[in-house]
């Protein structure tokens, strides 16, 4: 891991990760950065090493008068296997060096949008309504026509870089777009880029990134 | 209390025998982090009832804060606490204080736990743990202490000191703080910000760190 994110979440994010309150979507970017960032996870660390410190000077409230007793009871009843879930993990996916997020991600299938493009969407187990999250896989020197954002978008960069007027972003950055974001990302043309992206807000037709995409040379 | 303060201070040394209360002023095999160790050791059943007396209440108390009924604040604690019983082998005490790891494993209890409802399976995020070690993540707060930082934050600026505060005990976004301080959410951001970034130069600075 020799690459460093050079862009990170801003911090109301990775305080609303650390309290468990993102969408299933948002939570796995921010998770996936911080495999990638030794700075982010330090950061992660300092909220645990506030946290502790407040709980020890928290005045205690009495537990209830049997509660040492059934304490020193269930540590006497056997552990239950933790249940394994089976992870789906499709052989497309054998090529690239996945975070240990995405490795335990459930990604059932990908469907091509465009010649050297494809998507692969993410699949959660609670509700995941209102966010979109996929891999996508763009080939090597393709680039977006300009366009806008509706609602929240991350972009996850795993393998490759783009660009876009705003700068050059690389593995483990995270670029965050939205409403006020105008810009046509492109494609390195040396080598292919595959990201996680999470979108809120509109859902877009399947159709509708194939559409936009487009090999450099024809633009 | 005055007396007793005196005759502390006066005569009793740690692991003296008239040192009746070792969980606020432990002998060295009662402190915390010797405690996990004894139940990673050899399934030291005292050593997790005095674990237990000592976090199980302040758990209680800390996740009641943040809006849990006392029931289900109780059944957090009782889960929290049988977790440390079953992960103490994974305790760490180079890279976190025991308050600090039973913190962390609260939290992502209190995560399921909201999540449950929702059949979510999703990775353990435990940064504490022995396993999966990056070099790179020692680089700041490495064998701090909970009692260094709970100086630290002690020392902020009462208006940062606030909005930490709301934000661990009370469970708060950014924006539900500035809502509830009817202040700007920017006014919020840079306190929290200069906050940490305080408490960060206090633990890299020599003597910081315990």
């Amino acid at each position: 891991m020799t690459h460093s994110a050079r862009v990170h979440p801003p911090e109301d994010l990775l305080w609303d990760y650390h309290r468990g309150r993102l969408s299933p979507g948002m939570r796995l970017t921010v998770r996936t950065h911080t495999d990638l960032c030794p700075q982010c996870r330090s950061e992660l660390r300092l909220f645990d090493a506030i946290g502790g410190a407040l709980l020890e000077d928290v005045e205690g409230v009495a537990m209830s008068d049997n509660a040492l007793d059934l304490a020193l009871a269930r540590i006497e009843r056997p552990e239950e296997p933790e249940s394994s879930a089976t992870v789906t993990h499709p052989g497309f996916l054998d090529g690239f060096d996945l975070p240990e997020s995405l490795k335990a991600a459930d990604i059932p299938g990908r469907y091509w949008v465009a010649p050297g493009v494809w998507m692969a969407p993410v699949r959660f187990d609670e509700d995941s309504r209102g966010t979109k999250t996929y891999l996508m896989f763009v080939k090597k020197g393709m680039v977006m026509p300009e366009h806008t954002h509706r609602g929240r978008e991350i972009t996850l960069m795993l393998k490759g870089t783009f660009n876009d007027q705003n700068g050059s972003y690389g593995r483990g950055d995270f670029v965050l777009c939205d409403e006020t974001i105008q810009h046509s990302p492109a494609v390195s043309a040396d080598e292919d880029c595959l990201c996680l992206v999470a979108q809120e807000g509109l859902i877009l037709p399947k159709t509708w990134l194939g559409k936009l995409l487009q090999p450099f040379a024809r633009i | 209390m005055t007396f007793d303060h005196i005759s502390v201070i006066g005569f009793a040394g740690p692991g003296m025998d008239t040192d009746t209360t070792p969980l606020r002023d432990p002998t060295p095999d009662s402190t915390p982090e010797r405690l996990i160790a004894r139940i990673a050791e050899s399934r030291d059943r005292d050593a997790y009832a005095l674990l237990f007396t000592r976090f199980a209440p302040k758990l209680k108390a800390f996740v009641m804060g943040q809006g849990l009924s006392a029931q289900e604040a109780e059944d957090l604690a009782q889960d929290a606490m049988l977790n440390v019983w079953r992960k103490a082998h994974l305790f760490d005490p180079a890279k976190a204080t025991a308050v600090t790891w039973i913190y962390s494993i609260a939290r992502n209890l209190r995560i399921d736990a909201a999540r449950k409802a929702k059949r979510v399976r999703d990775l353990p995020d435990d940064l504490w743990q022995g396993e999966g070690e990056k070099p790179a993540d020692q680089e700041m707060i490495d064998h701090q202490s909970a009692q260094s930082i709970s100086v630290l934050i002690g020392a902020l600026p009462p208006d940062q000191q606030t909005v930490l505060k709301m934000s661990f005990y009370e469970d708060l976004s950014h924006g539900d703080i500035a809502k509830a301080l009817s202040l700007p959410l920017g006014t919020v951001k840079s306190r929290l910000r200069l906050a940490l970034a305080r408490l960060k130069t206090g633990l890299s600075a020599p003597g910081g760190r315990a």
